[in-house]
């Protein structure tokens, strides 16, 4: 099921393979066709990316959600790559157990989807990435050749691992069609710690603080700026616009979150407030705002969002650039991990902001070790590549040539990404 | 047999299974200082014996390339220790540079000068060696050497000489000889012999005060043989070996008589515990006899069970594992535990601690270069700690430091825990 | 063929690198023809000991133009023969690029170059709270590239993953000579997730010169027990019991009665000889927490049916267990006068299964087997104990050695779980994959590696799927003196 009709793309047909062998065979017709392929998965990500500009065929991969093997005592799962987030989290949870990496809309957002764009959320601090789960891949090529790497056990260093390499292809490279996944045991609690900062420095203090703590969180998150309020009390209590927050969540058993709770006090103390809450369920409920921020869509058209990666220390630089640049955005940051997404409301369009993107932010970004990229933009034709992917780097040399490797014609994804 | 001249192979007498012991893993290679600061395989352990095997096997010939890979082995056996499959390095490399002496090619003199007049025909023989000296004392007392080196003289002698003189202590002792026998004080818990070594009853005669003191404190009768000899190890290392029996068995006679010998210096330690090993012949059984009765001080004291030393000494210090201590004896843990005793002093760890300071015996004559590298790097290490003072239990080590400490102009105070044993019975303060 | 070039592409290294940093002469080189796989040897034409990434450029690029195969190496403590000169050629070493460059507790990553000993980047880090996780037991002399050249695990990375999930980037000198940085310093660089690609490539993608790696924070307490199992059945029971409670110990380690032997005679810890097995079982975490998880797992021991679990949280006995543990494969010298190790991995349910199997097969070829397990991960590393004097024991070895590999991919599992493929389980390569798979591999390393000049002859078979021929064309045809090595190697 496609959560809104992707009319992003300029689609001649929706294909939806019944089975992974169906599928391969639509990619190899495409590749002989040279007919390009955009793979689609629940939908929720078509937005990010540079227009797509070749008329091709849509490839749905929403029939193919079975668990095809799930082992539970291993702490493994085999499923295929359509299969929701949700879905997977379910038949987990009958476990007791879940894959912890935060997805947003998982209702409808697949698995295969969260791997192309690499979707992450609060809890990467404490749990890494997509990438760190995934321990078994089959996928296929752009000449439908289909293909696996890594197999169904933990450890395993046989052959060349692609499961990491299609973490983030953006579907550029295979078009993934199951996945072999370790999974944890479900915490049994878990609260969060709301600590409010007036300056940057300040809040750079505590973040600090935080990544030196004896204390072990799963989540270290930056807000400020618009868009938090209204919902006021599920993110700590009102956040006046001027203000930021740093939120520390964290979990383990009822022993270990309490002492976590009045450590953590203790190492932070200073001027701040502080507050404990969101214990228990009221959490998960936290976690699905935060990790929707980047996503969600508004009433109107999907907002226009800007990811920055950067070295965590430099975090606050940026913080304070975007601020001053544009003072209506809002602003989430995975801060422990160095990464801001800035939201702008429904009227801002990439041409008011481009700018400014290009001359100070990407430049800025990249002084602090990392880059600026556009996440979700609602007019994707508007974007040139500098402005969305940023300027060229060294690797991209050796991306293109594992690009041709896989898709000698082409046809996957072909113009969204930077090539 | 030898492929490549008529020469007997150097690895001819040695034991082929000792070889077969490696597995060729690689664990031992970080733990080499050679190979630390050179990163060539041929200057590891594993490297070694590789090469030693080689030649045995006729692979390859005893070439100068393959010999100075062997030279710069410092013995300190930091290999076996890191060995877990229990390779006994020392038994192969030093039967292998005793015969890769004897088989020279003659590209070079097998004993030049410097071996013949200055390491064999001096350090043995502590009188000799006292005589040597005077003129560096006299020079000492006037100044005369800091004066050579500030005109740049020093320059004028021979490189090696030049190591030698550097090395020397900034002021060589004054103390007496030690008497033939010191009663213990108290209940009289044990009957010792002390071995007091030839450079070390030179230079470091008051750590043999020292170590008497000590042992006489922890209710030993101390007896100390005068017709003792040198333990022969700088004979065995630099292949002389029929020289280095004579002397072992010259000390079989004069240790008969006692059932523990106490060793002070770990060098001279190492030796006399491994020399069951070295000759097949019919005073084997006797030799293993004093190998088996040797004790290091510190092994002993901790054996024995030391009585609490009572003088406060406030005090930051670091301890320095000597290779042939730790390497060869594997007592690492026993002077740690004596100093602990000591009231007041705070015992800091040294960061590589089981890294040879470069002197291993004669090292630092003979390779001078790869003996600074080291005993710069282990100054670097203390430095680090912040401690003031450096405590080591063996003399070449305590000697190496000094000179480094001295040449870089850094306040240290560098002794063997024995001297603070002492001091703190004694009721005194260390000079720092 | 190397020959004719030979001659000036030395002269010209010698340029580049001095006579100090260089070796050309064939009683210095001969150390180089093999690493911990000892089975094949061959020497190199030349080492290089690069300085910098500067030095390692201009090496590839003069490789290139002379056409001469060349391959990185660190410590050579591969057990795989990932090291092995196929070919001859230029082996570039690594242990003079040993700089820790930065360490930035801030940003919790350290930069290294490749040839930092793994355990001195822990060592530097001693007292700020923060560790490399990562722990081969090979710690002690393997260093940072090899780590990531093979994708390395330890006991420890159970709970704390393996390298890859610790390397945020590397710099590497490509085959066309380019200098190129993947990743960096912070996380999330957009596309394709070339680092991943890279870590355990075993050197014949890119010759990394540098490593961004992530410092973890230590944890605040240790629990580390011995479970102590009259049979090796109710050990494995355990150890399927407590991973399938969703605990995760940060080390989860078996040793069955052989290896205990050894190990006893080797550092006299206390083991009770008696014992059928024993599970080395670590937890880590808060201090708050830990007492309550020991006590499940205690308990999941004894139903399991331990005769006793014991503690062993005094942290000076606890560094001895974990030397123990470390230097296991080193004590085997003490029970055999050779043996040959494997390194399978099975879905962890499957561990009392295969080690059924393992009992089995040992009983069919008539060989003594001894286990110390990974046994969390479900990574087995049975000791197949021969004497290599005696062919048919040397047959009846390999046979086993193979038939242990076949039943670990019969239960859905892989034939390496840290030690690579090197040259050593090349031919299990084409059981474990398909030839498709095997295609898009030979693939990606043409993309990376189109003249094979770099490590020819490693990790896929020459002729891999569909009847592509992927031999390198640029290099000498592989020779590979055969002849072995001592009484105890590891085949
Ligand atoms: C006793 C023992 C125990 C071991 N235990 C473990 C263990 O617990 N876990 C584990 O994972 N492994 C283990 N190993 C295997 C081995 O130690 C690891 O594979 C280690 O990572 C190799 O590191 P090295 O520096 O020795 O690399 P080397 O052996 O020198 O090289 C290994 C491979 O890496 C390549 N390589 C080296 N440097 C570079 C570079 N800079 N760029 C690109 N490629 C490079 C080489 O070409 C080769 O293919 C063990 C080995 C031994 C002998
Ligand atoms: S004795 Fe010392 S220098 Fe010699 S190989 Fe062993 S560790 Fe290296
Ligand atoms: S000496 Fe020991 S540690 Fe070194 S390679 Fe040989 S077996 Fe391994």
């Amino acid at each position: 099921m496609i959560a809104a009709p992707p009319k992003t793309l300029p689609l001649s047909e929706i294909y939806t393979p019944a089975t992974q062998a169906d599928l391969a065979e639509t990619v190899r017709a495409a590749y002989a066709a040279r007919t390009p392929i955009y793979p689609l998965g629940g939908g929720t990500a078509l937005s990010y990316g540079l227009a797509a500009k070749m008329p091709g065929w849509g490839l749905s991969t929403a029939s193919l959600n079975k668990v095809v093997d799930y082992p539970a005592r291993d702490l493994t799962i085999t499923v295929e790559a359509g299969i929701t987030i949700a879905e997977l989290q379910k038949v987990l949870a009958a476990e007791g157990q879940h894959l912890p990496v935060d997805v947003a809309q998982p209702d409808v957002a697949t698995l295969g989807g969260a791997i192309a764009v690499n979707m992450s959320g609060p809890r990467r601090y404490g749990h890494g990435t997509l990438r760190d789960y995934v321990i078994g891949i089959t996928a296929v090529d752009g000449r439908g050749q289909e293909f696996h790497a890594g197999g169904r056990v933990v450890k395993n260093v046989a052959g060349y691992d692609f499961c990491k390499l299609l973490v983030g292809s953006l579907g550029t490279l295979a078009v993934v069609t199951q996945l072999t996944l370790k999974v944890k045991p479900v915490p049994m609690s878990a609260a969060w710690l709301a600590v409010d900062t007036t300056t940057f420095e300040q809040a750079e203090i505590t973040l600090a603080a935080v990544a030196a703590s004896r204390t072990t969180p799963t989540a270290v998150e930056f807000l400020a700026g618009s868009g938090w309020n209204g919902e006021a009390d599920d993110i700590g209590g009102e956040l006046s616009e001027s203000a930021g927050r740093v939120l520390i969540g964290f979990e383990g058993t009822a022993a270990e979150t309490g002492w976590i709770t009045s450590k953590l006090q203790e190492e932070l103390s200073g001027p701040q407030r502080m507050r404990v809450f969101a214990e228990g369920a009221a959490s998960a409920a936290l976690l699905a705002r935060l990790t929707s921020f980047g996503c969600e869509a508004s009433s109107a058209a999907s907002p226009l969002v800007l990811k920055c990666n950067v070295r965590p220390s430099r975090l606050m630089e940026l913080v304070a650039e975007v601020r001053k640049l544009f003072p209506s955005a809002g602003l989430l940051a995975h801060a422990a991990n160095g990464i801001l997404l800035v939201r702008f409301d429904g009227t801002s369009t990439i041409h008011d902001i481009a700018k400014s993107l290009l001359g100070v932010l990407q430049p800025l970004a990249s002084k602090c070790g990392g880059q600026c990229v556009v996440w979700n933009s609602p007019a994707p034709e508007d974007l040139t590549r500098a402005v969305c992917w940023g300027p060229a780097r060294e690797s991209d040399v050796a991306l293109r040539r594992v690009k041709q490797t896989f898709d000698p014609h082409g046809i996957l994804n072909p113009g969204r990404f930077i090539y | 047999m030898h492929a490549f001249s008529a020469k007997p192979n150097p690895g001819a007498g040695i034991d082929y299974e000792l070889f077969l012991d490696c597995v060729h893993c690689g664990l031992c290679t970080a733990s080499c200082p050679t190979y630390v600061v050179t990163g060539n395989e041929n200057d590891s352990p594993r490297g070694r014996i590789y090469l030693m095997r080689s030649v045995t096997d006729g692979r390859l010939p005893l070439n100068n390339q393959v010999r100075e890979h062997l030279e710069l082995c410092l013995d300190c056996r930091a290999c076996e220790t890191a060995c877990p499959s229990g390779v006994q390095y020392g038994k192969l490399i030093e039967p292998f540079r005793i015969a890769m002496d004897q088989a020279h090619d003659g590209d070079r003199a097998p004993h030049d000068w410097f071996h013949k007049y200055v390491l064999f025909g001096l350090f043995p023989h502590p009188k000799r060696l006292r005589w040597a000296l005077l003129p560096a004392k006299l020079a000492q007392r006037f100044g005369i050497l800091r004066g050579m080196e500030k005109l740049g003289l020093m320059r004028m002698l021979p490189q090696r000489l030049r190591q030698l003189v550097y090395t020397l202590p900034e002021k060589l002792p004054s103390e007496p000889a030690l008497p033939e026998f010191l009663p213990a004080i108290g209940r009289r818990r044990a009957r010792v012999a002390l071995f007091t070594g030839c450079v070390n009853d030179v230079m470091f005669r008051h750590t043999n005060w020292a170590t008497a003191r000590v042992l006489q404190q922890n209710g030993c009768d101390v007896i100390v043989p005068r017709d003792q000899a040198c333990c022969g190890a700088i004979h065995f290392h630099a292949g002389a070996s029929d020289p280095a029996r004579r002397l072992v068995d010259a000390n079989v006679k004069s240790f008969a008589e006692v059932d523990r010998v106490i060793v002070n210096v770990a060098g001279c330690g190492a030796m006399l515990k491994d020399i069951g090993h070295h000759w097949h012949d019919d005073a084997a059984a006797d030799r293993t006899a004093l190998a088996a009765k040797t004790r290091d001080i510190n092994e002993f004291l901790d054996e024995l069970g030391l009585i609490q030393p009572e003088g406060e000494i406030n005090l930051t210090a670091t301890y320095h594992d000597a290779c042939h201590l730790g390497h060869a004896q594997k007592i690492r843990e026993q002077p740690r535990k004596l100093l602990a005793t000591i009231p007041g002093l705070k015992l800091v760890d040294l960061p590589e601690t089981e890294l040879c300071c470069g002197a291993a015996g004669t090292y630092n004559l003979t390779q001078p270069e790869m003996s600074a590298i080291l005993s710069r790097r282990k100054l670097d290490n203390i430095l680090s700690t912040g401690a003031r003072a450096v405590l080591t239990a063996n003399a070449g080590c305590l000697l190496q430091i000094a000179r480094e400490a001295r040449v870089r102009r850094e306040p240290l105070w560098i002794a063997h825990p024995i001297d603070l044993l002492d001091l703190s019975y004694r009721k005194e303060k260390p000079p720092v | 063929m190397i020959a004719s070039r030979f001659p000036s592409l030395l002269a010209e290294l010698r340029r580049l690198l001095g006579d100090d940093h260089l070796l050309a002469n064939h009683s210095e080189m001969v150390v180089y023809e093999c690493d911990g796989f000892t089975i094949e040897k061959n020497c190199p034409d030349v080492v290089c000991f690069p300085r910098h990434t500067a030095d390692v450029q201009r090496i590839v690029q003069l490789c290139n133009e002379y056409d001469v195969p060349y391959l990185p190496r660190g410590a050579g403590t591969s057990l795989a023969g990932g090291c092995l000169p196929v070919g001859g050629g230029v082996l570039i070493v690594f242990t003079r690029m040993k700089a820790i460059e930065e360490i930035n507790l801030r940003d919790r990553y350290a930069v290294v170059q490749p040839g930092v000993v793994n355990v001195w980047l822990t060592n530097a880090l001693k007292g700020t709270g923060f560790h490399y996780a990562p722990d081969p037991s090979s710690q002690g002399a393997c260093t940072i590239g090899g780590n990531v050249a093979t994708n390395s695990g330890g006991p420890h990375t159970l709970k704390y993953g393996v390298t890859v999930n610790h390397v945020l980037g590397v710099e590497a000198v490509l085959t066309d000579g380019s200098v190129v940085r993947f990743g960096g310093p912070a996380e999330d660089y957009v596309g394709p997730d070339l680092v991943g690609l890279l870590v355990g490539s075993e050197g014949t993608l890119a010759v990394v010169t540098k490593v961004w790696v992530r410092l973890t924070r230590d944890p605040q307490a240790y629990r580390t027990m011995l479970g102590i199992f009259d049979s090796v059945d109710a050990a494995t029971q355990a150890i399927s019991e407590i991973i399938g409670q969703g605990i995760v110990p940060a080390a989860l380690e078996m040793m069955d009665q052989g290896i205990l032997i050894a190990l006893e005679q080797a550092f006299q810890f206390g083991f009770p000889l008696d014992a059928q097995a024993i599970l080395l079982i670590e937890l880590d975490g808060l201090e708050a927490g830990l007492d309550e998880q020991r006590d499940r797992v205690v308990a999941l021991c004894q139903a399991a049916g331990a005769r006793e679990v014991r503690r062993a949280d005094d942290p000076k006995e606890r560094l001895k267990l974990w030397k123990c543990r470390k230097q296991a494969f080193g004590a085997i010298g003490r029970l055999s006068p050779s043996y040959c190790t494997q390194d399978g991995v099975v879905p962890r349910t499957k561990l009392p299964h295969i080690f059924r199997r393992i009992t089995e097969i040992g009983e069919t070829y008539g060989v003594r087997i001894v286990n110390v397990f990974h046994a969390g991960d479900g990574n087995i590393h049975p000791i197949v104990l021969f004497d290599e004097r005696v062919p048919s024991q040397v047959k009846a070895a390999l046979d086993a050695s193979g038939e242990i590999l076949e039943e670990c991919i019969a239960c859905g599992g892989s034939v390496t779980g840290e030690h690579g493929i090197g040259v050593e389980k090349i031919p299990f390569m084409a059981k474990l994959f398909t030839p498709g798979d095997l295609d898009v591999m030979a693939r990606v390393r043409d993309a990376f590696n189109a003249d094979g000049r770099l490590s020819p002859g490693k990790l896929l078979p020459t002729a891999a799927g569909c009847g592509a021929e992927h031999k390198p064309h640029g290099a000498a045809v592989p020779t590979v003196e055969r002849s072995h090595p001592g009484r105890r190697a590891a085949l």
